[in-house]
């Protein structure tokens, strides 16, 4: 048993010899350098293997993907940030029944909305800025409140105009690139307004390079032609459109009463954008 | 064969499938399996496969994944799933838990029933039974090596020579660290030889010798050719070992300590709940290490074969350890050997009880830790698959790869071109993995390393955070006033690719605004 023992420690031994003379032999002698700091198990797992080369995208000609843009710092002095908004308090909660006779009706979210992103330096260019409005003579409030900043539902704080179609416009000042459009008509109670239609123009009375970013009109019943967006139900977070970009200098929202009487109300509009230089 | 070792066979094969088999779709596919599987869609859909002596290992996983994709009768690279691919590593995984009772001649059954139960219930082993990498293909055809060359040794046979051949061309030709079992084997050989007498080199028929290199060398060859369409892959075969070995010590990212593994087996404390630990395996094998040394002969076991698997342990054990370069996985081939010896320890440490009542309480003993190894098994798998708790966890995908996923088909669904729909990657250094196997079914995504100004915006951008910047500006500045999209995020919350690796995705506000509808209304395409 000893012998055993003996030459199975002489064969421990040359175990760990053998394969301490193979790891020194294979080292090479490395620069002198700090020692890595310890990975953290998020680090990336490129060492087993490396991803194959990247599908093209086929519609568009394939730039150097391994290339970073050109100068991009350069190109893009302004960074880009998502745009934070300010939300009234909201004055229902739940979901709002089925409204009886209103088709085409967008279901609610159950979840906040999401914000946008857009240049920074984007503000509200409506704040503060004049408006007009088809009914010159509100039966409630006034129509400066309309781009007050105030977009609660209490009373005091929104405008109502007259039935049957009716509009507001806001001038912006000088010609703007428009990236978003929030709309509050009313939600102190949940409400849905009718031919909700948003434009946009080069001039006051709407006649030159008209361009419309919003359109809920199904059936034409206001003729500015069929709509393709839905019907919503007022919420404390506005109604967020996505104006692409347009410019122009004036803004005009439209509505054709709303699911409780045929009357037109708003509390806020808010226009994001940037002046054009 | 008797009753009793049908039913332990049973429930060997039994436990090893349980554990091995369901849900293969659970855990999120690691970098490394959606690379593989990309690879095997290539071979799949255009019948191409060229070894690559840089990266991706050998062939046999991919050329094995054939099969499965036959019997499925899947034929493109999107008609894949988890299951199709990860089948295989649990089939060779099943294999090599059976495996040691091929040995219950040499070992004795008791022991190589433990063994064998050991790696069904191994959480190390379960896990990477899972995994759709090359480690469980490697350890089976090591092990089917060392089993047809002890044949060879115990009887001449030239079908054994042409079988210890066939498993070391197929060790070759799935992954390169292959030399370091070759390496241990022989070490073992020659420790064996010098310890405890036996066969020598000498006793091998020069004819068996060359039939044995022969049948290795042309499988191999076979693989790496492309079964013999690419001539060049066998010279990248060996050619590769100089990437390797620059690998094995100069790759910082994996590089861990020498104590690495066996932390990782011993003892890893979770931030909650129980620790981690295989331990039991680890001392049983120690036994069984120290018996094989110290004794001189243990009835019913080929003396020979045990000093054989102890050095070879050993050898392995050391080597894995010293490689500065190691990745959890890589622990297999010598843990394998730890088992084996374990299945000998545990039958040595019943033996050298002195009386009845401790045998019955070692066993049960025995018996509460193998439960428990069989919990870890069934948590690592099932419940902690991509928890970096998990010590088998290494560098993995977070499960909001599947809300990544989900919120991309629900955009298509909405979308006119469907799963045409432009889709845009963008990660510095190609960190976007698994990302192309979860969105293989769309025919319209870019894979890119930065934002290029050549490319017109995606209506579904998913990116990492440091090129947020440059994507909004490319978003908007590329595309005239009144044809910029509004973008909003894709995902309702922050998302990470790995721990720490957050991923953004950006939508166009039309989108998003359809999505939800359809999201509303119940409606599907």
């Amino acid at each position: 048993m000893l012998n055993r023992i003996f030459r199975y420690s002489v064969g421990l031994g040359l175990a760990f010899g053998l394969v301490g003379i193979l790891f020194v032999v294979s080292c090479k002698k490395a620069p002198q350098q700090a020692p890595p700091a310890t990975p953290k198990k998020s680090d990336a797992p490129k060492a087993e293997t490396a991803a194959p080369a990247a599908k093209p995208a086929p519609a568009a000609p394939k730039a150097d993907a391994n290339a970073p843009a050109a100068s991009a710092e350069e190109k893009h002095p302004d960074g880009w940030e998502l745009i934070p908004l300010t939300l009234p308090k909201p004055m229902f909660v739940g979901t709002p029944q089925s409204f009886q006779g209103v088709t085409n009706l967008e279901k609610p979210l159950g979840k906040p909305r999401a914000t946008f992103y857009a240049p920074k330096g984007t503000v509200n260019l409506a704040a503060g800025k004049a408006v007009k409005s088809s009914d010159e003579e509100p039966i409630i409030g006034e129509i400066e409140m309309i781009t007050d900043g105030d977009k609660e539902a209490a009373d005091g704080s929104y405008v109502e105009l007259g039935p049957l179609l009716q509009h507001i416009t806001i001038d912006l000042g000088s010609p703007c690139e428009i990236y978003a459009i929030i709309l509050w008509h009313y939600h102190k109670q949940a409400r849905v307004y009718f031919d909700t239609i948003v434009q946009v123009a080069d001039d006051p009375d709407f006649i030159n390079n008209v361009r419309t970013v919003f359109n809920n009109d199904d059936d034409n019943s206001s003729g500015l032609g069929t709509g393709s967006e839905m019907n919503y139900v007022e919420t404390s977070e506005g109604k967020l459109i996505d104006a692409k970009g347009v410019r122009a200098r004036y803004v005009r929202c439209y509505s054709r009463g709303n699911s409780s009487n045929d009357l037109n109300n708003y509390i806020e509009v808010e226009v994001f954008g940037k002046a054009v230089q | 064969m008797t009753k009793k070792w049908c039913i332990s066979i049973l429930i060997v094969a039994g436990l090893g499938a349980a554990l091995r088999l369901p849900k293969l779709d659970l855990r999120p596919m690691h970098g490394d399996e959606a690379v593989h599987a990309y690879k095997f869609g290539q071979l799949l859909e255009q019948n191409y496969y060229r070894y690559d002596s840089h990266e991706f290992h050998g062939p046999t996983l991919n050329y094995f994944t054939l099969i499965s994709a036959w019997f499925a009768g899947v034929k493109t690279y999107a008609g894949l799933t988890e299951f199709h691919l990860r089948i295989i590593p649990v089939f060779f995984g099943v294999l090599v838990v059976l495996m040691p009772l091929l040995l219950a001649g040499a070992l004795g059954k008791r022991a190589v029933v433990i063994a064998a139960g050991l790696t069904a219930i191994s959480p190390a082993f379960v896990f990477y039974s899972r995994y759709y990498i090359q480690e469980m293909l490697l350890v089976c055809f090591t092990f089917g090596a060392i089993l047809s060359g002890y044949r060879y040794i115990q009887r001449k046979n030239l079908v054994w020579a042409l079988l210890t051949g066939l498993f070391l061309g197929l060790m070759h030709a799935t992954k390169e660290t292959c030399i370091i079992a070759y390496g241990s084997m022989l070490a073992a050989f020659a420790l064996t030889r010098l310890t405890a007498g036996g066969c020598s080199v000498k006793d091998v028929k020069l004819s068996h010798l060359a039939a044995a290199l022969g049948a290795a060398v042309a499988v191999s060859a076979l693989f790496y050719s492309s079964f013999l369409t690419n001539p060049a892959g066998v010279v990248d075969s060996l050619r590769t070992y100089s990437t390797y070995f620059n690998r094995a010590g100069h790759n910082a990212l994996h590089n861990h300590p020498w104590y690495y593994y066996l932390k990782l087996l011993l003892y890893n404390k979770a931030v909650t709940g129980a620790p981690w630990t295989e331990a039991l395996i680890v001392i049983l094998a120690a036994v069984g290490f120290v018996a094989a040394g110290i004794r001189n002969r243990i009835a019913g076991f080929d003396q020979r074969l045990v000093i054989f698997l102890a050095f070879y342990t050993l050898v392995m054990t050391l080597c894995y350890s010293l490689i500065p370069y190691k990745t959890p996985w890589c622990l297999l081939g010598f843990f394998h050997g730890m088992i084996l010896l374990a299945g000998i320890g545990a039958v040595v440490i019943m033996r050298i009880a002195p009386k009845m009542l401790v045998r019955v309480i070692i066993g049960i003993f025995l018996f509460v830790v193998g439960i428990d190894l069989l919990l870890q098994a069934f948590l690592a798998n099932y419940v902690s698959y991509a928890d970096h708790n998990n010590p088998y966890v290494y560098a993995h995908p977070t499960r909001d790869v599947f809300l990544i996923a989900q919120q991309v088909e629900e955009a298509a669904d909405a979308h006119r071109e469907h799963y045409r729909m432009p889709i845009q990657v963008i990660c510095p250094n190609g960190d976007y993995w698994p990302l192309p196997w979860y969105l293989r079914r769309f025919n319209n995504v870019g894979y890119w390393n930065d934002v290029s100004d050549n490319i017109a915006p995606s209506p579904v951008v998913i990116a990492a955070p440091q090129v947020e910047q440059r994507i909004i500006a490319r978003l908007y500045e590329g595309a005239a006033p009144g044809q910029k999209n509004l973008y909003v995020p894709l995902f309702d919350r922050t998302i990470y690719l790995r721990p720490e690796i957050e991923l953004r995705g950006y939508v166009t506000k039309d989108l998003l605004d359809q999505m939800q509808r359809l999201s509303a209304s119940g409606d599907k395409r």
